[in-house]
């Protein structure tokens, strides 16, 4: 854009009312994605807020302390981390592997490979096959039945792809020359020439796997082995339809593990910013 | 010889294959297995029992029934107002981001606009039911100011549609613009200069200029979207309750409905079944649609 100059003058006068209007109205939309947060942050530490008020009268972390203090609370909170944590690794492992694999142009079965994921994003079997697969394999109550489908999706291989198309192939060829099995290469060119697309991949990948709700409800009936998210929901439905007779100190709790819930997130957020962005616009504006 | 490359090829690339096992297996765990299950569609099956053939009796009972239909329509408005919405809004917003000068305050608009995105529909649907709280919700205090009575706007079959727009808009608009800033960043500079020699004010050369540039993309995440609208699940299936089931219920919560609940695991099968279709029908035609278009397919 070129650049002009901010004036009330005759002929940039309309301009420069547009602009301030603009500036005024994304404040505006910061502050209605933001406002209903800060509320549920204000009612978690303050027993006395209610209705529209916004500003702090009372500091009170009680809610917070019955969050760590009851196991029933705590330990599904572990278990979303401890998912997360290795759902990520096993499901980066995949997808880039899977990504590195379908590169190989001359692959023998290259074509095939290809279409079986792709395929996988036009139809699938639907909610009960899958169901009933996952329970005929035994895999109930099994972690690997809630990592794996959110861990390795066909969007994310082809993603991955595309990062790694952009690494030039001469590297490749000179590693294979230097005597390095596929491996090596991998290992030790590949993925440390793409630690961008590992951030932007990884973090999809945890995000989903840290929000995900239903595939905890289906595949994990055991209480004891449940996340964050199937607790929350737990929690916020325990009085019916949109809180009818609800004491403040409920209040207080349900608000209290909405904001644990996405502090995580909002932790690493301002650093893995930069990277997301890219995620999403590899491959997808074409010139 | 043709034979022996072959041979020589598979060698050659072994570890690509072993390297591919474990995805391998996963799709045929999670994607290829419940795909065999279809056939579950021509079947009695309940916990209960073995499965008896029926033929086409589910898709019968389905057919006939009226809560299906219900749920196909609903789908079908649900989904395709909020594409609509969502793009609208997404353009709209990318469209006024673009036109800030200032780096930090451009950084800090998208930076906040992005945060509900990573937020989770359970997450969502809890802060929305209390900021919605008839009793003690934020809104409806401001409401009371006004000297409005409360409303229940998720308990009322009036409200939830809106409600329900609104709560997506407030998820997904900014992440939604993120693509769209990238197709504008892109847009030749030539074409604006050539558009301000002939004359072209501030808002035409938006609808003349820069809209005309990222049609493409609008076109590549309308047909992307396009493909996903049977499938909206979530959202639908966390701010729903029995009090709104009528005009709120879709497809993926009727066959959850029927198949987990309910325990009606053909009828339910064949459910999704129906919807798989559709959605597979629906991405051809949009992609035969962009090939004529412009072109090219996406697939």
């Amino acid at each position: 854009m070129m650049q002009e100059r901010f004036s009330f003058k005759k002929g940039n006068r309309a301009r420069s009312v547009f602009r301030i209007c603009n500036g005024f109205f994304l404040a505006i939309t910061m502050i209605c994605v933001i406002l209903p947060l800060i509320k549920i942050c204000v009612d978690s530490i303050d027993p006395t807020s209610y209705g529209i008020r916004l500003i702090l009268h009372k500091i009170d972390f009680s809610a917070y302390e019955s969050i760590a203090r009851n196991s029933f609370m705590y330990k599904p909170f572990l278990v979303s981390v401890f998912t997360t944590i290795t759902g990520t690794a096993i499901g980066l492992l995949l997808t880039t592997m899977a990504g590195y694999v379908i590169i190989q142009q001359d692959m023998p079965g290259h074509k095939a490979i290809v279409s079986m994921i792709f395929f996988t994003m036009l139809f699938n079997g639907g909610l009960i096959p899958t169901y009933l697969t996952v329970k005929f394999l035994g895999l109930m109550n099994n972690y690997l039945a809630v990592i794996i489908p959110v861990g390795l999706s066909a969007y994310n291989i082809i993603l991955m792809k595309s990062f790694f198309e952009t690494i030039p192939p001469t590297l490749f060829e000179a590693a294979e020359i230097d005597g390095c099995s596929p491996f090596s290469v991998f290992w030790k060119i590949v993925l440390p020439l793409s630690k961008p697309a590992l951030a932007s991949v990884g973090l999809f990948i945890a995000v989903s796997i840290w929000n995900n709700y239903m595939n905890f409800i289906l595949y994990i009936p055991n209480p004891d082995m449940t996340n964050f998210q199937v607790k929350v929901r737990e929690l916020i439905l325990s009085d019916g339809v949109s809180g009818t007779a609800i004491t403040v100190g409920q209040d207080m709790l349900k608000s209290a593990v909405i904001i644990v819930v996405i502090f995580p997130f909002l932790l690493i957020y301002p650093f893995l910013q930069r990277y997301f962005v890219k995620g999403v616009t590899v491959g997808a504006v074409k010139e | 010889m043709a034979k022996k490359t072959f041979v020589n090829g598979i060698k050659k690339y072994k570890w690509f294959y072993l390297m591919f096992l474990p995805v391998f297996i996963a799709f045929l765990i999670f994607n290829y297995i419940p795909m065999v299950g279809i056939v579950l569609s021509f079947f009695e099956y309940t916990p209960f029992g073995r499965p008896v053939f029926i033929g086409f009796e589910n898709f019968r009972t389905l057919f006939s029934g009226h809560s299906f239909w219900t749920a196909f329509w609903n789908t079908l408005c649900i989904s395709l107002v909020n594409l609509g919405l969502g793009l609208f809004c997404a353009v709209g917003l990318a469209l006024l981001i673009d036109e800030i000068h200032s780096p930090f305050y451009r950084k800090l608009i998208q930076t906040i606009n992005y945060i509900p995105h990573f937020l989770s529909w359970v997450v969502i649907a809890s802060v929305f039911t209390m900021i919605l709280s008839p009793k003690n919700g934020i809104v409806n205090g401001m409401l009371q100011l006004l000297g409005i009575k409360p409303i229940y706007f998720l308990a009322d079959e009036k409200w939830w549609r809106t409600v329900f727009y609104c709560i997506n808009r407030w998820k997904e608009t900014g992440w939604g613009t993120i693509i769209f800033v990238a197709a504008i960043a892109g847009v030749d500079q030539n074409l604006y200069e050539a558009a301000v020699i002939d004359g072209v004010n501030r808002i035409q050369r938006v609808f003349f200029v820069t809209i005309p540039a990222i049609a493409n993309t609008i076109l590549v995440v309308f047909i992307l979207d396009l493909a996903k609208v049977l499938n909206i699940f979530d959202p639908v299936w966390v701010l729903q309750n029995p009090l709104v089931q009528r005009v709120s219920d879709v497809i993926s919560t009727y066959v959850y409905r029927i198949g987990i609940d309910n325990a009606d695991y053909g009828l339910s099968t064949a459910a999704g079944l129906f919807k798989s279709v559709i959605s597979v029908v629906l991405v051809t035609v949009a992609n035969q649609a962009s090939k004529k278009i412009k072109g090219e397919g996406l697939l």
